[in-house]
């Protein structure tokens, strides 16, 4: 006993490196760091308590869009379908909750009361993940032609809905609150408050709990995992049905806060929840990656973005810089895994 | 046989691979003659594979020398092999469907000006070496419209037509039926009439004494003979040079043996295996031996509920074999064939792999017991005596033995009553395959079973109370180990020797 107790110890304290995950994560944070120092030196005004915040503020839809693709990622699974979702779901909860009386058509809903509105577009949001689910587990159709049929479908049915228009007029008053409301006496809104709910909650699962290790576990290797009895397809359906709701909570407090329906609301969003997935170091193979990772990687894409705005770059250059971000994240990410493969 | 004035088509001279803790083909030297078919013949793990892997560049040799045709040869790639005039015949086809015979045959080496098609004389050529060696086969028909046999000696015509010298099969008849079998081997004595060596490998003698001219026996590395098979008296004598005498020394009864059967299986069908009945007592190791092919990793998959079998398998009177989730609920763990693809995470850490099979004792209401992870990683590191500094290290850095360890120990943390091992020391060194021997005893020793899935004679004849005999999909024999086991018996079951005696 105090043998193997001695071995346990020298095991156990024997690990002098971080491991990779850990390692990867602080490279996106500090890079992070650096680049708002960068930009606190090249953009004027740019070194600001409230500009930090902002850059976490202004961001809330996208991060929280990305703890689901994240967690999809790690598991080896695509999810384009978040940006749909979220126009879908929006533009649901304002048709359901926009009263029967309307003088025209756009202006004319199903009346339902605020809450069972929510509700139904939440469904609507799960029967999108729902079909994800089903083309790619039980059809095994690979995810990412699944999903991004399934984003076309999303936001199709949006189009449809609002007829390529908006819907925004004959809202009861309860519409807005959702998506404006101060918290705490602050400026802080709600959304911004679910986020980092969202996102204490997502951390907890990855670390801590069974499920979170069983992504790892199918990421890394499906066919190990699927003779080690885990149940594979019951696990990526819950997975696309988390994703999905994370996106529909999203398009709601959205629409809530514009207090409109919008089809082309979130318009290439989950290319952006992708990206940050992927600046903060999830492996697009699966099997690796963290959800602060992907927090990180959000910074660093609103850093990019606000910096260039900063430095009055015309917007049109944001897809640009995009665009090197995410051949760096590429280019990184192969990088290291040949490393981690030599 | 003829031309023995000539230089050799082919000889290797000191030829050595080593592994890390393994070498694999030890100080092979041999001479194939010209225009002959050579066979080669090993137990699994005797360095044949290794061997035709640096005849075709695939591998280099630790040390030794390779000669074709009197020069010499040192390929660093299998293009170089091709240039070097030697041909691999491989087990998957490379032919395209989509295209006629000729074309098939003259793929990429069309001649061409400007990149437009140049008429040449290669058509012609082509279609003499493929007249010359199989006339049935019409140039002009679509490939699909094929056999896998035909579509094999498209193979060969290609690699005879593209004026190899040397053509290498690897168990070209593991998918043709008898019959397809007398036509490759027309095939193959036509080549020889053209000048072309073949080298034959396969674990069926018969097709050796069939077709060979000469045959090369290898055993644990090192070259045993080279001699024509007109001085090689029958099967048994190729037998006795390819198992030796030294082995199957260690086996000693074991007292913990029940004949209470913890798992029935009867009747298991499906597209290879043929009604396989059999039954694993309590506390017993068996062994299921054959060659490559013969059903073994089939069994293992289907009583795990990998595979679906037609059929029944009672485990402790319960049904099971329809999930891997099932068969480990039950208490069955799998330890798959290739444990770098199946069995381990090799991007997660020790620590991460070993608890994936019993979520149950990992789980308090959903949340992650790290600390029994961590009791579990140093408990099995400690008890299978795993090589790492760290149970933090990451699978992929561990040798063979070492990750063959860490998939036991995730299905020992699984608590199993029942252990299935497919090929449990492939790969692996000397000493830890000892190790791994010593795990299995005192497992069953505590009353578990153990079945072995394995294609090493002297791994079951180590340590299974009991073995069952496959050949071809069907469950030819079972024997009880023991002094008086009959090695060569054995062998002639699993090689087809029994199918002549049964009817």
């Amino acid at each position: 006993m105090s043998v193997s107790a001695k071995i346990g110890r020298t095991l156990v304290h024997s690990r002098r490196r971080i491991s990779d995950e850990a390692f990867i994560t602080l490279l996106v944070a500090s890079v992070a760091v650096g680049l708002f120092l960068i930009a606190s030196i090249v953009v004027p005004n740019f070194f600001q308590l409230l500009n930090m915040l902002n850059l976490v503020t202004n961001n809330w839809a996208v991060i929280s869009l990305g703890v689901g693709v994240t967690f999809l990622l790690v598991s080896g699974n695509f999810d384009l379908s978040v940006g749909g979702i979220l126009a879908l779901s929006g533009v649901l909860a304002v048709w359901f909750s926009q009263s029967t009386d309307g003088h025209n058509a756009l202006s004319t809903g199903l009346g339902m009361p605020y809450w069972l509105a929510v509700l139904c577009a939440l469904g609507g949001a799960l029967a999108i993940g729902g079909l994800n689910a089903l083309f790619v587990v039980r059809l095994r159709i690979p995810s990412i032609i699944v999903t991004l049929g399934t984003m076309m479908l999303a936001r199709g049915i949006a189009q449809v809905v609002t007829q390529g228009s908006q819907r925004n007029t004959n809202l009861p008053d309860a519409f807005g609150m959702l998506g404006n409301m101060s918290m705490f006496g602050t400026s802080l809104k709600l959304p911004v408050v679910l986020m980092v709910i969202l996102l204490v909650i997502a951390i907890f699962i990855e670390k801590k709990t069974v499920f979170g290790r069983l992504t790892f576990w199918i990421g890394t290797n499906p066919v190990a995992a699927h003779l080690s009895g885990i149940d594979k397809s019951k696990h990526v359906t819950y997975l696309y049905l988390f994703s999905a709701v994370i996106a529909g909570v999203v398009g709601i407090l959205l629409a809530s806060e514009f207090k409109s329906g919008y089809s082309n609301r979130g318009t290439l969003m989950e290319f952006d929840a992708l990206v940050i997935a992927l600046l903060g170091g999830v492996a697009i193979a699966g099997g690796f990656g963290s959800v602060v990772g992907m927090f990180f990687g959000a910074i660093i894409l609103a850093i990019v973005t606000s910096a260039a705005t900063g430095l009055v770059l015309s917007p049109d250059w944001q897809y640009v810089l995009k665009a090197i971000a995410v051949f760096l994240a590429i280019i990184i990410q192969t990088w290291a895994l040949a490393r981690r493969n030599r | 046989m003829t031309g023995q004035q000539q230089s050799p088509a082919l000889s290797v001279e000191g030829l050595t691979k080593d592994y890390p803790g393994v070498r694999a083909v030890d100080d092979v030297s041999f001479a194939i003659e010209s225009s002959t078919v050579h066979c080669l013949v090993g137990e699994n793990g005797a360095g044949k594979s290794t061997l035709v892997k640096m005849l075709t560049g695939a591998l280099q040799p630790t040390t030794g020398s390779m000669t074709v045709r009197g020069s010499s040869y040192e390929p660093s790639n299998t293009k170089d092999a091709r240039a070097g005039g030697i041909a691999t015949l491989f087990q998957e086809l490379h032919v395209v469907d989509e295209l006629t015979v000729l074309e098939n045959l003259t793929l990429g080496m069309e001649q061409s000006r400007f990149g437009f098609l140049v008429k040449s004389d290669l058509d012609e050529r082509v279609v003499q070496t493929l007249a010359a060696i199989e006339p049935s086969i019409d140039p002009s028909a679509r490939v699909a419209s094929l056999s896998v046999a035909q579509k094999q000696i498209i193979e060969i015509a290609r690699a005879a037509s593209s004026g190899a010298n040397v053509i290498i099969m690897d168990e070209p008849t593991a998918a043709l039926s008898e019959r397809e079998v007398e036509r490759l081997f027309g095939v193959i004595r036509r080549l020889r009439e053209t000048d072309v060596t073949v080298i034959y490998i396969s674990h069926k003698l018969d097709e050796i004494f069939r077709l060979g001219d000469a045959v090369t026996v290898l055993r644990d590395g090192k070259h045993i003979a080279t001699k024509p098979l007109s001085e090689v008296a029958g099967r048994s004598e190729l037998i006795e040079m390819m198992i030796g005498r030294s082995v199957f020394q260690d086996y000693t009864p074991r007292t913990t043996v029940t004949d209470d059967a913890v798992l029935i299986a009867k009747g298991l069908t499906n597209t290879l295996l043929k009604d396989v009945s059999f039954d694993i007592n309590r506390g017993e190791i068996v062994g299921f031996y054959g060659l490559v092919g013969a059903g073994k990793t089939e069994i293992a998959r289907a009583l795990f509920g990998a595979d679906t079998v037609s059929g029944s398998i009672l485990f402790k009177g319960q049904e099971v074999g329809r999930s891997p989730k099932e068969a480990i609920a039950a208490g069955i763990a799998l330890v798959p064939e290739e444990r770098r693809t199946q069995g381990l995470f090799t991007s997660l850490t020790i620590r991460e792999n070993i608890p994936v099979m019993n979520l149950q004792r990992l789980s308090n209401r959903g949340v992650f017991r790290s600390s029994v992870e961590l009791e579990a990683a140093v408990e099995y590191v400690g008890k299978l005596n795993i090589a790492t500094n760290s149970i933090d290290k990451y699978a992929e850095k561990l040798s063979g033995g070492n990750q063959q360890k860490v998939v036991l120990a995730k299905c020992l943390f699984a608590d199993a009553d029942l252990l299935l091992l497919d090929e449990p020391t492939r790969g692996v060194d000397v000493g830890a395959k000892a190790e791994i021997y010593d795990i299995i005893r005192s497992v069953a020793d505590e009353g578990n079973s153990v079945a072995v899935f394995s294609s090493e004679l002297e791994e079951v004849l180590g340590i299974c109370d009991r073995i069952f005999l496959l050949f071809d999909g069907s469950l030819e024999a079972e024997v009880i180990n023991g002094a008086d086991v009959d090695a060569a018996y054995i062998l002639n079951v699993v090689t087809g020797g029994r199918e002549g005696v049964l009817q």
